[in-house]
């Protein structure tokens, strides 16, 4: 799935970046590599760049950049999912912080 | 180094970390700063003594990584590289940690001598982050001195801090991050090859190493010159193929992947996130401000509230002003003794830069506005919801940063264009900056909706103004786009800050410096070229108007069947009308007479021509041009031009409409065009530019005189 398919509320993991090198570059210095968990805030009220979430840091990118973040989706709005950055905890129960 | 005691430090760190914040506290500097990215473009030097060191302090444009990516980050790199300071002080905003710390694994694998200052302290105990600072010192293997820029805090002991390192008193681990195995190995190879070539001495073969894999083209260059490179060029390619086969990516990636598992490793064992998340302001802000309803309304608001809080505010002080320079003007006229040296005080000095004086209250006004947008945080919110827009027409969400900078004045905001990457995205964004009106064009605009316009009227005409601006900017945007500067467009990928207070004495100092600033344009060039515009328009004088002035004079008074009161309406007329024969007759009266015949279909007569020949030197000399020269032509010596104006039957509604229109659109003032020069780099495309300006505002000129004179 694609970040640009994502909807407002929707909580995903990054899987690839299939992106320009210098644009890639770019995202990677954000932060947004493969792993980082985040969360789609909102549209920009002209319906095109997006804002994301992760790691405490506000991020705001075109449709056409997030076309190329491919992303597995792993909850939306209140479903108790935590939007956690760590390290993945998916199959962890207690134990760690 | 500890011979002389003299020290170099650079403040590097990610955009809107607080380092010009921090070299304005550290130096006394008062360097801009803003809450939005990208607010430095060019290195600033500083001096500071302390404990018998003179430091010397750089302040660098934010960079998010040491392999550049806009052109203002290059210079942080080359800077870095080539200057080699002592000490390189790496600013970390405090909240953001986590993004901070990939550039500080950067300059790990550079080892150059370097410290941490984690800045922003103040916000990351309001937020209840903890750091574990000891901790993450032994990770990182330097120093770490938590700080504040906001509340002053912890600047000595980074100073101390910054003086042993320097001294060499404290040296720098030289932690090394290790890569993955796959990487680790051709880097290690590389590093030695490169190690022995002698040209390459001056950096660190890791590093070079590092970056060869990372695909860096400036690196990548460097090194493809030396020998060593037929064997390096091997060992890259079996890297590339190893990562491929093992990891199914490229190095670059998989280097990246690595520096942040390291610094999530970090994080982990140093920094508690408070326990239970709360909402913070920002995003209870957001929500209606970023909202998709109330988001385009919010920000049209916003921009209106400025123009309006300059306008409605400044109003009252202004009127106040201008009955001073009134009252000189009449106190001037009772006692100064007639001649020339009353003429070029009143009508010169006082008329001409008292016409400009009259408007600092607005100026200033404008520029708090505009500095409150550039402080709280909602510039580059405007650039989110705006970017739609700008791509439509060919330019960058964050094209429009510029864009608002340029209302304050064109020649930041050009500079401030280098934090776009592309050029045709930067060079169209030049183009469109001087149509941004700027805060000089104010005073025009002030006056001419004053005399003419109900105050109520007057905050909105000049409100459409500067939209009439922003309108003509896209289009010429969208033309230059579409046709000479077409390509593809740059990627979008920018960070919000979080919202913050701008603090009440940067705002008040950011006013002083102004209004200082605009005193002075006014003590100097302004008056300069007031009393250019007064000799020009006093000379040569006629010596038959004067001739034929004293006949008429005589026959007056020789006529007996004239009462007094009679005698000195007809005098008086006489005089008038000889002053304003004397004024065409003038060097300045006959250029304006030979421009008569271009700018006449727009309503203006030849005393407006000379006023914006004249206002190429400075927007505001159009408005002091206008007062000495219609000072001069009247005898009643009021001061007061908007009274002046409204009685002139040569002026009218359609003509102040027309006049604004113009001064909004035609030709940047000289400084400006040089510094557009600077940035594009040749002189032809300014010429363009120029002559298109002039075009597109005598086109819009005549259809708003024409206009006016149909509907008004
Ligand atoms: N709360 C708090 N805010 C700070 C501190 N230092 C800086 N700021 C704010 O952070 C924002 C950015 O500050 P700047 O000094 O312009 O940042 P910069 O690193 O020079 O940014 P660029 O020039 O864009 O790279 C401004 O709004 C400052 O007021 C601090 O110690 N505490
Ligand atoms: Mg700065």
């Amino acid at each position: 799935m694609r970040l640009s398919e994502l909807q407002v509320g929707d909580k995903a993991e990054v899987t690839g970046l299939n992106v320009d090198a210098a644009i890639r570059r770019r995202i990677m210095d954000m932060g947004l590599i493969k792993g980082t968990r985040f969360k789609v805030l909102r549209v920009a009220p002209l319906g095109d760049p997006m804002e994301i979430f992760f790691k405490g840091l506000y991020l705001t990118m075109r449709k056409s950049e997030a076309d190329g973040i491919m992303v597995e989706r792993s909850g939306g709005v209140g479903d108790g999912m935590p939007m956690h950055t760590g390290a993945r905890r998916r199959y962890g129960f207690g134990g760690g912080r | 180094m500890t011979t002389s005691k003299e020290l170099s430090i650079a403040l590097t760190g990610n955009p809107n970390c607080g380092k010009s914040s921090l070299f304005n506290v550290l130096t006394g500097a008062h360097q801009k700063v803003g809450n939005f990215p990208g607010v430095t473009i060019e290195k600033y030097e500083g001096y500071l003594d302390y404990r018998g060191y003179r430091i010397k302090v750089v302040d660098l444009p934010g960079t998010y990584s040491l392999t550049p990516y806009s052109p203002e980050e290059i210079v942080t790199r080359k800077y870095l590289i080539e200057h080699r300071p002592d000490v390189v002080v790496n600013v970390i905003e405090g909240p953001n940690i986590e993004r901070s710390l990939l550039l500080t694994t950067q300059l790990m694998e550079m080892e150059v001598d370097f410290l941490v200052a984690l800045n922003m302290m103040d916000e990351v105990e309001e937020r209840g982050m903890k750091i574990n600072t000891r901790q993450l010192q032994k990770l990182l293997g330097c120093h770490i001195v938590p700080t504040s820029a906001k509340k002053r805090t912890g600047l000595e002991s980074l100073l101390d801090h910054v003086i042993r390192v320097g001294t060499g008193d404290i040296t720098i681990q030289k932690n090394k991050l290790f890569f993955r195995s796959g990487l680790e190995e051709p880097i290690n190879e590389i590093s030695e090859l490169l190690a022995a070539e002698r040209e390459l001495a001056a950096y660190n073969s890791r590093w070079l190493a590092i970056k060869l894999l990372e695909s860096d083209r400036e690196v990548y260059r460097e090194i493809q010159r030396q020998p060593a490179w037929v064997k390096a060029e091997v060992v890259m390619q079996a890297a590339l193929k190893d990562a491929r086969r093992l990891y199914g990516s490229d190095p670059e990636e998989l280097i990246s992947e690595d520096r942040h598992s390291f610094i999530r490793g970090a994080m982990k064992e140093c920094v508690e996130l408070p326990k239970e998340k709360r909402t913070s302001l920002t995003d209870y802000i957001d929500m209606v401000v970023l909202n998709r309803v109330l988001g385009l309304p919010v920000f049209l608001f916003v921009v209106w509230a400025v123009f309006h809080f300059t306008f409605t505010l400044g109003a009252p002080v202004m009127e106040w002003l201008s009955s001073l320079f009134s009252m000189l003007a009449v106190a001037g006229g009772r006692y100064l003794p007639d001649g020339m040296v009353r003429s070029i005080l009143l009508d010169g000095v006082l008329a001409g830069v008292g016409g400009v004086l009259v408007f600092l209250p607005n100026i200033v006004l404008l520029f708090i506005g505009l500095s409150f947008l550039e402080a709280s945080g909602y510039m580059a919110r405007a650039a989110f919801v705006i970017d739609r827009v700008m791509h439509r027409f060919g330019l960058h969400g964050k094209s429009f940063i510029p864009m608002i900078t340029g209302f304050g004045c064109s020649i930041p905001a050009i500079m401030a264009t280098r934090t776009l990457k592309s050029r045709t995205d930067r060079l169209a964004t030049i183009m469109i900056i001087p149509f941004m009106s700027c805060g000089a064009k104010l005073p025009v605009y002030v006056l001419l909706c004053g005399a003419f316009f109900a105050p109520s009227m007057a905050a909105n005409i000049l409100f459409g103004i500067y939209l009439l601006g922003i309108a003509v900017g896209l289009w010429t945007a969208w033309i230059l786009k579409s046709t000479v500067l077409s390509s593809d467009s740059e990627p979008f990928v920018m960070e919000l800050p979080p919202y913050r207070w701008p603090t009440l004495g940067s705002v008040v100092f950011q006013a002083k410096v102004k209004a200082l600033m605009y005193v002075k344009k006014a003590g100097t060039l302004i008056l300069a070229a007031v009393v250019i515009i007064w000799v020009a328009s006093n000379y040569p004088r006629s010596a038959v108007i004067e001739a034929d002035l004293q006949r008429s004079r005589a026959a007056v008074e020789a006529d007996a069947g004239l009462g007094a009161a009679e005698k000195e309406d007809r005098l008086s007329a006489l005089e008038q009308s000889a002053q304003s024969e004397q004024l065409a007759h003038s060097l300045a009266g006959r250029a304006g007479m030979l421009m008569e015949p271009v700018i006449r279909p727009l309503g203006f007569d030849w005393r407006i021509g000379i006023a914006l020949v004249t206002g190429l030197a400075a927007k505001e000399v159009v408005v002091s041009t206008m007062a000495t020269i219609y000072s001069l032509s009247s005898d009643t010596d009021t001061g007061d031009l908007q009274a002046t104006l409204r009685s002139d039957p040569a002026f009218n509604r359609a003509t102040a409409l027309s006049l604004m229109v113009f001064v909004l659109l035609y030709l940047p003032c000289v400084a400006a065009l040089g510094v557009m020069k600077k940035e594009v780099g040749r002189w032809k495309p300014v010429l363009l530019y120029s002559a298109y300006s002039l075009a597109v505002a005598w086109v819009l000129s005549f259809i708003a005189y024409r206009g006016a004179l149909l509907f008004l």
